[in-house]
C-alpha cells in the first residue's frame, strides 16, 4: 500500500492511500497521521477514494489517528470511501464517528 | 461449464502475509464471475479478518503455518483454515461491537455480521476454523 501526505492551508493535511488498508499497512497509516499531527497539522483528511479494502486493523488505525488529532485540538475525517469501506463502516457502527465526506475539499469546508 | 471449485493455499509466516489471501481470492473471483459483488466483498472481508486473527494470535513466536481452502458452490462460499498454532482463546458467542473509540476488538463481531456460520474447533494440536456465507441471488 502506498501513502502520500499533502499539506493544505490552515493546518490541514491530506493522507492518501492506494490499495488495501489491512494489518500490513495499518501501522504505516498510524505513523503518518501521528507525524502529520506532530508536525503541526492536526486537521487530517484521509482520502479513501483509492482504498479498495479495509479491515478492523485499518479501522483501528483510523480511530488511533482520530484520537491523536483530537488530543492536539484537531480532528480526523475521511473522504470518498469505496463500497467495501462503506460496508465495513456500516457494519461496525462507525459511520457517526468516521462520517464519510464525499470529497477531500468538503471535509473541513464548513468549519 | 461450472464455476464451482475448491482452491487451497498454504500460508507460512513471516514469509507470507495477509496479501497472499487477497491474491488467492482474486483467482477465485476470476474463476467464479457469477458471485455477486456483495457476496465477494462480504466474504473477502470476513476471510481477511479471520486469517489476520490467526496470523496475529496463533503465533507462538516461530511463525504460523496454515492451510486455507476456499470452496465456491451454487449455494455458498466457504473457507476452512487449519493451523498448528496456539489454541484460540477468543470468545465467539455474544460478541458485540466495542465502543466507537476502541482501536481493536471488532474483528469477530464483523465476521459474524458478514457470514452465516463461524465455527472454531481445537483438535489435538490444530485449530480448525470454518466460515460459510450463503450466496445471494
Amino acid at each position: 500500500m502506498d501513502f502520500t501526505v499533502q499539506e493544505l492551508e490552515q493546518g490541514i493535511a491530506v493522507v492518501r492511500g492506494a490499495g488495501r488498508l489491512n494489518m500490513v499497512s495499518a501501522g504505516q497509516l498510524r505513523e503518518l497521521v501521528a507525524a502529520a499531527v506532530a508536525g503541526g497539522n492536526s486537521r487530517i483528511v484521509v482520502d479513501l477514494s483509492a482504498v479498495d479494502f479495509i479491515d478492523s486493523s485499518g479501522l483501528g488505525a483510523l480511530v488511533n489517528g482520530l484520537k491523536i488529532a483530537r488530543q492536539a485540538g484537531g480532528d480526523l475525517r475521511i473522504s470518498a470511501p469505496t463500497d467495501q469501506v462503506k460496508l465495513v463502516l456500516q457494519l461496525t457502527n462507525m459511520e457517526r464517528v468516521l462520517f464519510p465526506y464525499p470529497t477531500v475539499d468538503s471535509a473541513y469546508a464548513n468549519d | 461449464m461450472t464455476e464451482n471449485g475448491v482452491y487451497t493455499i498454504t500460508i507460512a509466516t513471516p514469509t507470507d502475509d495477509i496479501e497472499k489471501v487477497h491474491e488467492m481470492l482474486e483467482t477465485v473471483w476470476a474463476k467464479s464471475p457469477s458471485v455477486s459483488s456483495t457476496d465477494r466483498l462480504s466474504f473477502e472481508t470476513a476471510l481477511i479478518e479471520l486469517s489476520s486473527n490467526v496470523i496475529r494470535h496463533a503465533d507462538d513466536g516461530s511463525g504460523i503455518r496454515c492451510v486455507l481452502t476456499v470452496g465456491v458452490s451454487d449455494a455458498r462460499i466457504e473457507a476452512r483454515l487449519t493451523d498448528t498454532g496456539l489454541a484460540s482463546t477468543v470468545e465467539l458467542v455474544g460478541r458485540t461491537m466495542p465502543e466507537e473509540l476502541a482501536e481493536s476488538g471488532r474483528g469477530i463481531a464483523l465476521i459474524k455480521a458478514l457470514v452465516d456460520e463461524l465455527e472454531y474447533v481445537r483438535s489435538g494440536s490444530s485449530n480448525h476454523w470454518r466460515i460459510s456465507r450463503s450466496r445471494t441471488a
